[in-house]
């Protein structure tokens, strides 16, 4: 027998993370992850975390190694086979057909608009009252009314988006196999189904800039099956992003006077708290990859078929990358972060979410709402760690 | 072997011999050119991978493209009309052996 070349060892196992303590603030875990077990089987997960920035750009930037095609894919079973879970040719050509609304000329010709439209009515109604829970108020139905236009389901109510979107989110996270969470995905699941069915003969003999048009006009246009998967892969990712993003913006220019005096000097720099916001907190915190082979990642063994979870969240505050990347820190230098994803993979709506929270509703909402704050007596909360944002951000204005 | 020079703003340059096919983008991120990130993966769609082409090398470049130039138009540096290009979009091997471009200030 020839020499075997020595083999890094297999993966640290951390049982000490427990699901309830990632869910409430998964930052402080991740720290000691990085520091100790960067690439480690975490049991409660049932998932080799990967939390260092350098090991999750290895891996976004392979996907021959680290396939989004994932068996047993939950997420699969929420919302069918859409191109967040398919490699190479066949995300390639799902991607191209629907990204063509999501390009920043079209954002900013025809969605900002709409965006602002949005907005306005939102804020228009919630003026008078001096007061919102923000995120149920204004954050969620901002997300979902313009993601309804963006996909090109016109016939959803804010609501509808809201809950299918929950819901299939749910389906996806499903771990614990709960029967009444499946019975409400699939209930979503056929509700979307419906809707797309009402739009599509109306899209295809009327194309327009929404997805579902571009899905069906394309060059090689996509088929029913492809078409129902995507919709409602973006149904799931593309409003809690933007909803969440907006709550942690919100809440960290209210949390700090200063900040939020020299943002006010100077709006340009709205673009740098979208930027840091996302950084900070990752809206979509982690997701599954699977390896193709047996393959070497930050120093440790992993087996063929290994279900991985990517911790972008993780990645994002990874002191090797960041300086004091605990702090929220509009001036910190310009350094790229994973919060979109990386490689092929790279999130579509990151353009669409620009526009919608730095240049619209952020600016808007400090200018319409007289010396907004926080509310005393009902404090902020935040949550999660596949999906994480502000749970309730209750705030007050001057009338 | 084709050969890429990254020529950085404090004087240092990256010489890489990459094999044919290999795009500006992927050869500097593979090998840690620093200054081009390339988040997207090279599909056009987050302009982190701006790059100013010397001048001799311009006119053995493929078209812009409509995708490349809206992408331009986004990037972090400012836009310089002739030399300006995607990375992503720059690819060397039988047609274009050699090429040198400049790497900006800034990508994101
Ligand atoms: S790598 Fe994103 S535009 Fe070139």
């Amino acid at each position: 027998m020839t020499a075997m070349k020595p083999q890094a060892p297999s993966a640290p196992i951390a049982d000490w993370v427990a699901l309830d303590a990632l869910h409430a603030d998964p930052f402080p875990i991740y720290t000691r992850l990085r520091a100790e077990a960067p690439v480690a089987w975490v049991p409660a997960a049932n998932r080799y975390l990967v939390t260092r920035y350098a090991d999750v750009h290895t891996v976004d930037a392979d996907q021959d190694t680290f396939s989004a095609d994932e068996s047993h894919s939950l997420m699969k079973r929420a919302m069918g086979h859409s191109m967040l879970r398919k490699d190479g040719p066949a995300h390639q050509r799902e991607r191209k057909a629907a990204g063509v609304p999501l390009r920043p000329n079209q954002v900013k010709q025809r969605w900002t608009p709409i965006f602002r439209r949005n907005a306005e009515e939102l804020i228009n109604r919630l003026r008078p009252g001096g007061g919102a829970e923000l995120v149920d108020e204004f954050a969620a139905p901002f997300a979902a009314r313009n993601l309804a236009e963006i996909v090109g389901l016109p016939n959803a109510s804010a609501r509808d988006m809201r809950t299918w979107s929950q819901t299939m989110i749910d389906g996806t996270g499903n771990y614990a196999n709960d029967p009444d969470v499946w019975a409400r995905a699939e209930r979503s699941y056929y509700e979307v189904d419906e809707a797309l069915d009402e739009m599509i003969p109306h899209l295809r003999a009327n194309p327009d800039g929404s997805m579902v048009s571009a899905m069906l006009h394309a060059d090689d246009p996509l088929d029913i099956e492809e078409i129902r998967a995507n919709v409602k892969m973006t149904i799931g990712g593309g409003l809690n992003e933007p909803r969440d993003v907006l709550g942690v913006a919100v809440h960290a220019l209210l949390a700090e006077q200063r900040r939020r005096d020299r943002v006010m000097a100077d709006q340009s720099l709205f673009a740098s708290v979208f930027d840091e916001s996302v950084r900070y907190v990752a809206p979509i915190g982690m997701y599954p990859r699977q390896t193709t082979r047996e393959v070497e990642l930050g120093g440790t063994l992993l087996p063929a078929g290994a279900r991985l979870g990517v911790v972008v969240g993780s990645a994002n505050r990874d002191e090797r990358q960041f300086s004091d990347p605990d702090i929220f820190d509009i001036n910190r230098e310009k350094k790229p972060h994973v919060a979109f994803g990386g490689g092929a993979h790279y999130c579509l709506g990151a353009w669409a979410a620009k526009a919608s929270v730095a240049t619209v509703a952020l600016p808007m909402l400090f200018d319409r709402l007289p010396h907004l704050r926080l509310d005393p007596d009902h404090p902020a909360q935040a949550a999660g760690w596949v999906f994480r944002g502000m749970t309730e951000l209750p705030v007050v204005w001057d009338l | 072997m084709p050969k890429i020079t990254y020529h950085h703003a404090d004087g240092n340059q990256d010489v890489l011999d990459v094999p044919g096919g290999s795009t500006v983008m992927r050869s500097a991120v593979s090998n840690g050119v620093r200054g081009i990130v390339g988040e997207c993966g090279g599909q056009a769609m987050c302009a982190t991978c701006h790059v100013y082409v010397h001048t001799p090398y311009l006119d053995r470049l493929p078209e812009i493209s409509e995708d490349e130039e809206e992408m331009l138009e986004c990037a972090a540096a400012e836009r310089d009309e002739s030399r300006s290009r995607l990375g992503c979009r720059l690819t060397v091997g039988d047609e274009l052996p050699e090429i040198e471009i400049d790497v900006p200030k800034a990508q994101v």
